[in-house]
């Protein structure tokens, strides 16, 4: 709704923009007019300053006032105990989780760094400290922290996994690392089932828009519902569901760019190559320099054995997006299966040096320098590929027991 | 004389703030420390009530600094921050209100609206739940306003018929309320949107969709008929539009009700309300084969829906395979225990069973559910 920023009383008022200019003028003195006394449920006052107590006995009063749910009072304590003993990581562990329990995320943020930068082995603090970053719009560093998370080996409880790895692909999904982002949310999605959130998100990362689900232009929230409706199905192999709600995105968004890609992702999902080629070319027309469906067709086309037509497509692809390592991967691939093992080499070098985190790449460059004769760095790159793999493996395994646990909550 | 009182509290301000400072850097004494903080206590409130709004924000902020936990501070804050449509600043003095004071209904009002209008959909949606539940005294334009909020953010949430139920109590309470054809008609034709996302192309179909379900909420139905005539001839093969219509129609015509619902499910084959409702219709009709059809392809679609079980349930029950119909109307009462309906079915199921232990606890589940309700 566009409505004028000035209600009739004269003061800014967002009400106005919600409802409506000639609606209710809230005065901007409503709130404030609200006697405190009479929004209090209990009196919260402060208590005066008690003396000084010992370490140990702060510790003792924080841990029993966690334990017993009352949150403010522990996390006064836990405050007191870090003042008397700043290196007392337990502390500000404990800070930090109370204060993310009650959203106060820029002191649970302040927590957590504290916690990390004393504790050798952070562990499942560097999740906290991830989402804190994400909250606070410190995506940067949110990244960072989810990244150092995940080489650890993503310790924390289902629950945590859950939460960061869904936040964590909302960021891919900001970088414009889609596939990587849509692995992620459909783990949650067989996980934890339907929700809106995780529609709205996949939506977003179908669409291909580098929009945070809090972030993206009103007219085009039936688009992403759409998108993540059907992406939500396909995931779940749930492919009439799917096309039903592709159907209605075709209908009403079909001349729009990756609506065309999304469905030739989804025939590609469901094992039928000729339709998802038809697809990306489709895409193409609409946007003739859809650098991914390019790279789509070039995948066919090497599945194919059509090593000429994957290069040149290829090629392509990298002329346009000469950033994105999967241009230079998948024409390392190319020129792998053409033979030209050396030309493969350096652009498999170029995709890893862009896409570090990527398994697939190292897979290849090991297969190429096998091919060379370089033992040495075929061995490190095998090295690295199972060591991602692992990392990758830990959402898996963690999926796995968190289907376990549900599944034994239902026959309870 | 104005920019006099201001420029002295200003000075005043300032120099409340070196002694903060000086009190945070040289530890001076518990007394000391105090009268500060209620110099600066006193300070903030006296601008604030003169409507100096910039100036009392930075004294209630700096108050803050030496008593992190003082709650009215808190209050003042976030809605100053609010006043001035800083959301996100708000939002922070708000969620520390509420971590102090979980009981004060219109700290959660508040913060759900900053989380509204920045955005944050699922956060706002359950803070302005939490501030329904907990109350908001007798503020009725803060109360219209919460209502209204939580409904849109229910439909955007695929929640409809929740906020459809709060949709027409505000229209029946009264009060002036925002318009609500569009959020209406978006509850109505099950388009999980906001007011201000509708496509373009649409909203005229919402609106009168919206505008039908009023005719029909104050029976005028006259009216709501040639708008649903409207609505059909504009927008024949729109998702929602039958439905709508085919709901309507059960009651007044319901053979006609029947070819809308199954002319919903041509347009939307995964549309589980319109199965639900069929099976309804045919279990009234006793022809249990339809019902059960009906109702059995509802379960499959949408396993956890309580009242796709519930009717495949009953349809069972009604046809003698009581095993059969007890076990669905078991799944319907597991998804919504609060459910009073599915508890009677289920006595009348387990006396015809022979099983009066399960039968007593269910009439003991009701009883209970009937105190609840009577409580609230």
């Amino acid at each position: 709704m566009c409505l004028p920023r000035v209600a009739p009383c004269g003061h800014p008022r967002s009400l106005a923009r919600l409802f409506g200019a000639n609606y209710v003028c809230y005065g901007s003195r409503m709130l404030l007019a609200l006697p405190f006394a009479a929004l209090l449920s209990v009196a919260a006052w402060a208590a005066p300053s008690a003396p000084q107590k010992s370490f140990d006995a702060v510790e003792r009063e924080a841990e029993s006032a966690r334990m017993a749910g009352r949150l403010n009072e522990a996390i006064g304590l836990y405050r007191e105990g870090v003042r008397l003993h700043p290196s007392w990581n337990q502390g500000w562990w404990w800070l930090g989780n109370l204060f993310y329990e009650q959203d106060r995320f820029p002191e649970a943020q302040a927590s957590f760094t504290h916690f990390t930068a004393i504790t050798p082995k952070p562990g499942a603090a560097w999740a906290f400290l991830g989402l804190c970053d994400y909250e606070v719009r410190d995506y940067t560093h949110s990244m960072e922290h989810f990244q150092r998370w995940m080489d650890g080996r993503g310790q924390g409880s289902s629950d945590l996994l859950d939460v960061a790895s869904f936040h964590w692909a909302l960021l891919l999904t900001r970088q414009g690392r889609f596939g990587r982002a849509l692995y992620l949310l459909a783990g949650r999605a067989t996980r934890k089932g339907e929700s809106p959130l995780l529609v709205e998100a996949m939506g977003l990362a179908s669409m291909r828009m580098t929009n945070l689900p809090e972030d993206y232009p009103p007219e085009r929230r039936e688009q992403v519902w759409l998108a993540g409706k059907a992406a939500f199905y396909a995931s779940q192999h749930h492919f009439d569901r799917a096309r039903e709600y592709f159907r209605r995105l075709l209908a009403e968004y079909g001349n729009l760019p990756n609506v065309h890609y999304f469905q030739g992702t989804l025939y590609k999902l469901h094992s039928r190559p000729d339709e998802a080629e038809r697809e990306f070319r489709r895409e193409l027309e609409v946007s003739p320099r859809h650098a991914a469906a390019m790279l789509e067709l070039a995948q066919i086309d090497l599945d194919r054995d059509n090593s000429a037509n994957a290069e040149s497509l290829a090629r392509q692809a990298v002329q346009l997006e000469p950033m994105n390592p999967d241009t230079h991967y998948i024409l390392g691939r190319a020129l792998l299966d053409a033979g030209r093992a050396r030309e493969s080499a350096q652009e498999l070098e170029r995709a890893e040096r862009l896409g570090p985190e990527d398994a697939a790449i190292h897979f290849h460059l090991a297969a190429v320098y096998r091919g060379l004769g370089r033992k040495q760095d075929a061995e490190r790159e095998n090295s690295a590929y199972m060591s991602l793999r692992k990392r990758d493996g830990t959402l898996d395994q963690a999926s796995g027991e968190s289907e376990a646990h549900h599944s034994g909550e239902e026959h309870q | 004389m104005i920019g006099i009182v201001a420029s002295t509290l200003l000075a005043i301000t300032s120099s409340l703030a070196l002694q903060v400072s000086a009190a945070h850097s040289l530890s001076t004494p518990e007394a000391s420390h105090v009268a500060q903080f209620e110099q600066l206590a006193a300070a903030a409130a006296h601008a604030r009530e003169g409507s100096r709004d910039d100036a009392a924000i930075q004294m209630y902020q700096q108050a803050l600094a030496l008593k992190p936990d003082w709650d009215e501070g808190l209050w003042y804050l976030g809605t100053l921050l609010y006043e001035k449509d800083d959301y996100r600043e708000a939002r922070e003095a708000l969620r520390r209100f509420v971590a102090l004071d979980s009981k004060a209904g219109y700290g959660w009002a508040l913060l759900g609206v900053c989380e509204f209008q920045l955005h944050e959909y699922t956060r706002a949606l359950d803070h302005l739940q939490q501030s329904l539940v907990i109350g908001l005294g007798d503020n009725k334009q803060m109360a219209v306003k919460v209502y209204y909020l939580t409904a849109i953010l229910l439909t955007r949430s695929e929640q409809f018929d929740d906020s459809m139920s709060l949709l027409f109590s505000l229209a029946a309470s009264g009060d002036a309320t925002p318009p609500l054809a569009e959020p209406l008609g978006l509850a109505a034709l099950r388009m999980p949107f906001l007011p201000a996302e509708i496509p373009s192309d649409r909203r005229e179909m919402v609106r009168m969709a919206g505008a039908a379900a009023v005719a029909l909420k104050a029976q005028r139905y006259a009216e709501a008929e040639r708008l649903f005539s409207e609505l059909e001839a504009a927008d024949p093969d729109q998702p929602g539009v039958h439905f709508l219509i085919g709901a309507y129609l059960l009651g007044a015509r319901p053979d006609d009700g029947i070819k809308e619902m199954k002319r919903e499910i041509e347009i939307s084959p995964s549309h589980v309300p319109a199965r639900i409702r069929l099976a309804e219709e045919y279990l009234k009709r006793q022809n249990m084969d339809q019902a059960i059809f009906f109702a059995q392809e509802a379960t499959k679609l949408a396993p956890e829906d309580s009242l796709a079980h519930l009717a495949l349930g009953e349809a069972l029950v009604a046809k003698g395979d009581m095993a059969g119909g007890i076990l669905h109307l078991e799944a319907a009462r597991d998804h919504s225990p609060e459910t009073v309906r599915i508890h009677w079915d289920l006595v009348r199921a387990y006396i015809a069973a022979g099983r009066e232990q399960d039968a007593t606890r269910e009439k003991s589940e009701i009883e209970r559910l009937s105190n609840q309700n009577a409580a609230h």
